[in-house]
């Protein structure tokens, strides 16, 4: 029956061309919209990642990275005087006003951390290196950004005011971009805090290194008598950050409705795609009926179609997702397609292709073996 | 009439009503009627008699409305249609006026995948299948597609697909009704010859030329069955 099923789906090479670009087409839509989603999700928590700690010491009751104030040098030191901290690391991260190189004034995010080496801040330098920045008032900006910052292809050593101070380009990333399009400015912490007036020790943020995962309750715990001062695990922080971008701003309602709907569209046009190949190949399926093929070898002749082209189509479908992403992020829009992502559009695809045949199933239950006589 | 022993079919009040919205056709009327092993019947009747209906009811590709169908011992009229797909695929080899062949398959793997949805082993169904159409005379088009075939070649590909697994009965609706006259007759010939004691045949046509291959002829005429009498086969130089 899979022999049968292969060869008419291989037969007619055009008609099978247009049903893979159909399932292909369908699938980008899934992978790209979830991908943005994500990609928005993500990027408003990609700071707190990628400086890592098992907890972070926030201030009590807030609801997201960008609004903090700053804690004083004591909370660092009674962090680190608990013997289950391995380590404490500030990170000073916020609004700033620049002035670009025409006169205008424009708003940019400055992140000074106490990086490791294992967790280099920035993540992603592609042009100069970190000791550079740790020089005064040097500061690395996005490539994305250069236009928005009137600067050119080479702007290392560029210069632009900041705060009513004057930086210099010294180092150039790639792809960190803030899902405001705010450009992301990094920088030593010790420029960050000359730049936003910030007192030395001082910090918005103290990530916290536990030497066992397991203590992390009594150091909350030791913790608890501050009382402006909440421990956090990174997850849940990352996780609450996200949940006030995503659920609270309408750029995030947009992006999640867009990707149900192209999930919805997605599934419409497979499911067209798939019901006309089924209505095609009605005459073998009414013939194999008559030749003795039961209902359920009938629906395994259409469900060994269908996975075929979902399998291809899908794969051809994440190849023009992955090219898409490409050209997408050269607009400094994040189309993230990890492992999760990948999992996710994996998964609507193989329901999109299950709903899609729900409607073929039907035609060949009902096909009439009689048919084949005249 | 003289009988063999064994029954492949056995019709008791047949009734068949198609419904079509609001009005209900009663297409076959209280049709009783038993189809024998090493018979070669034919089903004649005039357009819009009922006679294609009544094979779809007798080899189980349609559900009687009322009355009774065994299929080789199997009643077949009130079973699941997974029961009557298995008692086609088992025991009934069909052969089409439009031959019904599989497009994307060479004429070899049209007749081997039959065997395989019989349940044959894959190897040994080509080896059959190219047996069997050697046999037909087109064991040098094993490996042409329909569209790569004359009509008559088409149809001797559907004969030896029938053939396959050795049914117990062989149908088929008007088997020469695309065929010109010389190679309709040829094909009859070869229907003939699979002809056995243990193998019952039932052609419909309304071609009375056919008459010559027949051991018996049915006639029906507004759903009822108006004739049956035996035939004296082997009349014509075609046959032979």
């Amino acid at each position: 029956m899979r022999r049968i099923a292969l060869h008419s789906l291989l037969f007619d090479r055009g008609k099978l061309a247009a049903a893979l670009l159909g399932v292909a087409l369908a699938t980008t839509l899934a992978f790209v919209q979830i991908g943005l989603y994500r990609g928005f999700e993500v990027s408003s928590s990609t700071v707190i990642e990628h400086h890592g700690g098992d907890l972070w010491a926030i201030p009590t009751d807030l609801e997201v990275l960008d609004n903090a104030e700053t804690m004083s040098v004591s909370v660092r030191n009674m962090l680190a005087s608990h013997p289950c901290v391995r380590d404490v690391r500030a990170l000073v991260y916020g609004f700033v006003f620049i002035r670009k190189p025409n006169g205008t004034r424009d708003n940019a995010l400055v992140v000074g951390a106490e990086a490791r080496s294992e967790r280099p801040m920035p993540w992603a330098l592609i042009e100069g290196d970190e000791h550079e920045l740790a020089q005064p008032l040097r500061v690395s900006i996005d490539r994305t950004d250069l236009a928005k910052l009137q600067l050119s292809d080479t702007p290392i050593g560029a210069t632009f005011e900041v705060n009513n101070q004057r930086v210099t380009v010294a180092g150039v990333t790639q792809g960190i971009r803030s899902f405001t399009l705010m450009p992301y400015m990094f920088t030593s912490i010790t420029n960050a805090r000359r730049l936003m007036g910030v007192v030395e020790g001082h910090a918005h943020f103290f990530a916290v290194g536990l030497r066992k995962p397991e203590c992390a309750a009594d150091v909350k715990r030791w913790m608890a008598q501050q009382h402006d001062v909440s421990l956090i695990t990174r997850a849940d922080w990352m996780q609450r950050t996200e949940r006030y971008w995503v659920g609270g701003s309408g750029a995030g309602l947009v992006l999640a409705f867009t990707a149900i709907l192209g999930l919805i569209v997605g599934a419409v046009i497979v499911g067209q795609t798939l019901y006309s190949m089924t209505k095609e190949h009605l005459p073998e399926l009414a013939t194999l009926k008559a030749l003795g093929a039961t209902p359920r070898e009938l629906a395994g002749f259409v469900l060994w179609q269908v996975s075929l082209l979902a399998v291809v189509g899908g794969g051809v479908g994440l190849a023009i997702a992955y090219v898409l992403r490409g050209v997408m992020a050269r607009s400094g829009l994040n189309v993230m397609l990890e492992p999760s992502t990948l999992s996710l559009g994996v998964f609507a695809t193989i329901m999109m292709c299950t709903v899609a045949s729900i409607a073929s199933l039907r035609t060949v239950f009902k096909v009439e073996a009689a048919t084949v006589l005249r | 009439m003289t009988q063999p022993d064994v029954v492949l079919v056995r019709a008791q009040g047949v009734q068949k009503t198609f419904t079509s919205g609001r009005f209900q056709t009663e297409v076959l009327h209280d049709v009783s009627l038993q189809l024998y092993a090493g018979q070669f019947t034919l089903l004649m009747g005039p357009s819009g008699s009922g006679k294609t209906t009544l094979l779809s009811v007798l080899s189980g590709l349609l559900r009687p409305s009322a009355g009774k169908v065994e299929l080789c011992g199997v009643d077949i009229s009130s079973a699941p249609d997974a029961v009557s797909a298995r008692v086609r695929r088992r025991h009934v080899g069909f052969v089409f006026q439009s031959y019904h062949l599989f497009p994307a398959l060479s004429a070899l793997d049209n007749v081997a995948e039959v065997l395989v949805l019989k349940g044959v082993e894959r190897a040994r169904a080509r080896a059959v299948a190219s047996a069997m159409l050697a046999r037909m005379g087109l064991g040098a088009r094993l490996e042409h597609r329909p569209a790569e075939l004359s009509g008559g070649e088409r149809q001797r590909v559907a004969i030896a697909r029938a053939l396959a697994g050795d049914p117990a009965l062989i149908v088929g609706d008007e088997p020469t009704g695309a065929l010109d006259k010389n190679t309709g007759m040829a094909v009859m010939g070869a229907l003939r010859q699979e002809l056995t004691p243990e193998r019952g045949v039932l052609i419909v046509t309304h071609d009375p030329r056919l008459k010559q291959f027949a051991d018996r002829v049915l006639e029906i005429e507004d759903g009822r069955i108006v004739a049956d009498y035996e035939n004296a086969p082997g009349a014509s130089e075609a046959y032979h």
